[in-house]
């Protein structure tokens, strides 16, 4: 990075808004995967989409690569800056456009929060459905590029399924509008491809949502079992009555000691917890609320906790949501790993991983999104031992394989970024990533988008993937992870 | 003469929209059309893929076809993984043999568009096509988890794959879902499914306006009221509704939903049971099975008043008629339009222009020749287009695919 790059940056977007200073710098170094570190050249904080174009126009002319960077809680080195690039830190551009409750629609900059969309339009009735448990603190636009999920997917879909339109910056600096506010637009669906591409395709600007009703009712219950089989297997049973609740969570005995060590939500001492959230119709959710609690049990769960008020169902959701930054009352460090299953398989995994937990002598949290096989197996290990960091960053990579190993997938919702690019070609064969590479080049000829970042290159390869580590923000208790 | 491909030559009965194919080529497996693609590529001929045929038509109007790919004997459920909710087809099975597969376990492919029997998974998946009860279940763009697909090149890819959660790598599966054939050839698709529900109920509501109409769709959402389609047809102006899920429930909504059309100065009627299915059916070929042009327009749900009163006003003024169904709450409508050809198309271009970029949108699906050659039958796609043309180029650099016809003219 040039002084003279730097002096070009703030020609033609103010002195104000570019950090050159080298300790300010360090601030922006990772984001929520603190494992990975590198120091961005420059960094600029547009206030304005006019400064972020010329921010693209001038590395697409000087052949500079930049990074566009939200809050930072990525837990995939997404936002992970480029040495010699320039990291586009884009949480001055905070404003809400538009609220349009007529039309059920929100226009948002990236740098909004995402509980803030549902502050923003509460008094009306509505909510902005997908709901990581980093939502106080993680920005719309982050969400966008990851694809984020959270606790409510199951029934109401990922990002994907609620961002109608966005105005974006290709990497050339032209902007563009991408869908719309209205359902369809005619042509490709860029944003389908737009929405998850961790941020490696283009700068945007702004994100049209669609909101959703608050449900007429809503039910939560908790009930405890014997064995995560048992818990598994009741998790099948309500898949196979033909019922999609809102919700499934499960806790194991490590990580629901963990979260009453920290929160005290609470919960029976058991192999296992699960959470079950209800939504819709009155009528609809009380029948079902009934087959939920036959089919807990029918497998020996015991220990029922029915919310009665917004406060008791508060306290369940703290306790789960809590659990992983609860971990560290347990354990000095652990590693987080994100990987998907095919449901049916949970009680073989489980099993697989507590074998592994036996072998390896360390620990191993498991708290997840059950309905849909969203694996979030916590690797605790202490620092102070010699080589358990390293054993416990194999033993993560050996529960990932477990899941490919059952046609499951390397993540669910933190995405790849600069932490599994590496993993890729065990999900992916060599023809399946040069198709992705087809979209890359379509977009940004140049690779100066967010590069080394979700494609495995031999640059990015010969590094091994480090620890987990609390993210600033979280070990601060203002974030946690999903 | 067939070869391993089942490559013939084009008969009149291979027809699509008047134009006979120089070649048809039928491959049994997924590496049969790569064969055909690469060998497609190197003669430099241009490729059209059908499925059940029913939406070939669509799209500007077909010059000439040098080799059409049919997909119907890739016609298998691969996979059905029941405890899993998904499952893996082929593209050439029709939806309604897909969906009869998945009935064992009490599942389905949550997409009802029109010509079920016919229309097959690959056809629904590249047009995005949907129907009523895109309402609660979402379009195929919303419910593809998985693809394998054929370049023009011949080299098959896969996407995704077959767990509902899954954020590893590009959404290319997605990509190719409405790219109408012009990106590569659908193989086969994993869905995320829907438990069949135990019970319906339907209900028909006729009210006086289309302000009226949309103003009790409005209030019985805001009430709660969680129907699995929410349409809005003419002619005469109704609200149709239906409800799934236990017996208890669906009878309850509807009932409500009864009740609250008469504080809307509507009439209400509920079906009997056996009713609904010839009911739905009648609904869907009032639009779908006729002679006419077929248009999607897009509109603003608030906006939805007002476009509906304008083509009152704009069609009645040109001598045209037309018959309407579509999603309410989503404000997607289907119409099927009569009348003059030149009025047809000055309709379709003031609509157009009523509607600003994003907030709207008029695509021409089937229509003859005649208008055709007086009308772009997709309109803008806005300042996007390039990095379409791109994404095209970069897939199919030779234009082997359905050249011309793709969305937006790609």
């Amino acid at each position: 990075m040039t002084p003279e790059f730097i002096d070009e940056l703030e020609q033609r977007i103010g002195s104000e808004a570019v950090v050159r200073d080298q300790s300010e710098l360090l601030t922006y170094e990772s984001d929520g995967l603190v494992s990975h570190r590198s120091r961005p050249g420059v960094a600029v904080l547009p206030r304005t989409v006019e400064q972020v174009r010329a921010v693209v126009r001038a590395c697409h002319e000087a052949g500079v690569p930049f990074v566009a960077r939200g809050q930072g809680t990525g837990l995939s080195g997404g936002a992970l800056p480029h040495p010699d690039g320039v990291l586009i830190v884009m949480t001055r551009m905070n404003r809400v456009v538009e609220i349009d409750i007529p039309n059920e629609r929100i226009t948002v900059e990236p740098g909004v929060m995402n509980l803030e969309v549902t502050r923003q339009v509460t008094p009306h009735g509505y909510y902005y459905a997908p709901d990581p448990s980093s939502q106080v603190i993680c920005s719309i636009g982050g969400n966008l590029a990851e694809n984020s999920g959270g606790a409510h997917c199951l029934k109401y879909g990922f990002t994907v399924h609620h961002v109608l339109g966005a105005e974006a910056v290709m990497p050339d600096g032209t902007l563009v509008h991408v869908g719309g506010l209205a359902v369809d637009s005619p042509g490709l669906d860029l944003l389908g491809v737009l929405v998850g591409s961790e941020g490696t395709l283009a700068v945007v600007t702004k994100v049209m949502l669609r909101l959703l009703r608050r449900p007429e009712s809503v039910r939560t219950l908790l009930a405890a079992f014997d064995s995560t089989d048992n818990a598994g297997n009741a998790v099948s049973d309500v898949i196979a009555a033909g019922i999609i609740p809102a919700a499934i969570e499960m806790m194991d005995r490590t990580t629901i000691r963990a979260a009453e060590a920290a929160v005290q939500p609470g919960f029976p001492d058991a192999e296992a917890v699960l959470i079950v959230e209800l939504d819709g119709h009155e009528a609809e959710v009380a029948a079902q609320f009934e087959q939920i609690e036959a089919i807990f049990a029918k497998n020996q769960g015991w220990g029922v906790q029915v919310a009665r008020d917004d406060a008791q169902r508060g306290r369940i959701w703290m306790g789960r949501k809590a659990a992983f930054a609860a971990m560290g009352r347990v354990s000095p460090s652990y590693y987080v790993q994100d990987g998907v299953i095919p449901r049916s398989r949970l009680p073989e995994v489980l099993r697989r991983i507590r074998q592994l937990e036996q072998d390896s002598g360390l620990t191993i949290g498991n708290v997840f999104h059950a309905g849909d096989g969203n694996l979030h197996p916590l690797v605790c290990y202490d620092d102070a031992v010699e080589g358990q960091a390293e054993l416990a960053e194999r033993v993560a990579s050996e529960i990932l394989s477990y899941c490919l190993d059952v046609g499951g997938s390397l993540t669910g919702e933190h995405g790849i970024g600069a932490d599994k690019a590496c993993h890729m070609p065990k999900m992916f064969g060599d023809d399946d990533l040069a198709t992705m590479q087809l979209v890359r080049v379509a977009f940004d000829p140049e690779g100066l988008c967010n590069p080394d970042k979700l494609f495995p290159t031999p640059r990015l390869c010969g590094e091994v993937p480090g620890p987990y580590r609390a993210h600033p923000a979280e070990a601060a208790g203002l974030a946690e992870r999903v | 003469m067939h070869d391993a491909e089942g490559r013939r030559t084009g008969a009149a009965a291979d027809a699509v929209d008047g134009v006979v194919p120089r070649w048809v080529a039928e491959p049994a497996s997924q590496e049969g059309v790569a064969r055909t693609l690469a060998q497609a590529g190197a003669d430099g001929h241009a490729v059209l893929v059908q499925g059940g045929g029913t939406k070939l038509g669509w799209g500007p109007r077909l010059e000439s076809v040098d080799v059409l790919l049919k997909t119907g004997r890739l016609n298998e459920v691969v996979a059905h993984r029941h405890g899993d909710l998904t499952a893996t087809t082929q593209s050439g099975i029709t939806l309604a043999e897909t969906n009869e597969r998945l009935s064992a376990h009490r599942q389905w492919l949550a997409l009802d568009p029109p010509d079920r029997a016919r229309a097959t998974v690959g056809g629904i998946l590249a047009t995005n096509d949907a129907g009523p009860r895109r309402h609660r279940h979402g379009a195929p763009r919303d419910l593809i988890i998985g693809m394998t697909l054929v370049r023009a090149d011949g080299v098959t890819a896969q996407s995704g794959g077959i767990v509902v959660k899954n954020v590893a790598g590009y959404d290319v599966a997605r990509l190719l879902t409405g790219s109408f054939g012009s990106l590569g050839v659908i193989v086969d698709a994993t869905f995320k499914l829907a438990p069949l529900a135990e019970a319906s109920s339907t209900v028909v509501v006729e009210l006086p306006d289309a302000k009226v109409a949309v103003g009790y769709a409005v209030d019985l959402l805001s009430r709660g009221l969680t129907p699995a389609a929410l349409e809005i047809a003419t002619d005469p102006l109704r609200v149709v509704l239906k409800f799934e899920s236990l017996e208890s429930v669906t009878e309850a909504q509807a009932e409500e939903a009864v009740t609250l059309a008469e504080t809307h100065g509507g009439l209400g009627q509920l079906l009997e049971v056996d009713a609904q299915n010839e009911f739905w059916t009648a609904h869907e070929r009032r639009v779908f099975a006729e002679d006419g042009t077929l248009l999607k327009a897009v509109v603003l749900p608030a906006n939805l008043p007002s476009s509906l009163s304008w083509l009152d006003e704009a069609t009645a003024s040109r001598g045209l008629s037309y018959v309407l169904a579509g999603q309410a709450a989503l404000s997607v409508l289907h119409l099927r339009l009569t009348g003059p050809v030149e009025k047809q198309a000055a309709l379709v271009s003031e609509w157009r222009e009523r509607l600003t970029l994003g907030r709207g949108s008029v695509v021409v699906r089937r229509a003859t020749a005649e208008l055709k050659a007086l009308t772009d039958v997709w309109g803008s796609v806005g300042d996007t287009f390039e990095v379409m043309r791109e994404v095209k180029r970069r897939f199919d650099p030779r234009a082997t695919l359905n050249p011309g016809r793709g969305p937006g003219g790609l």
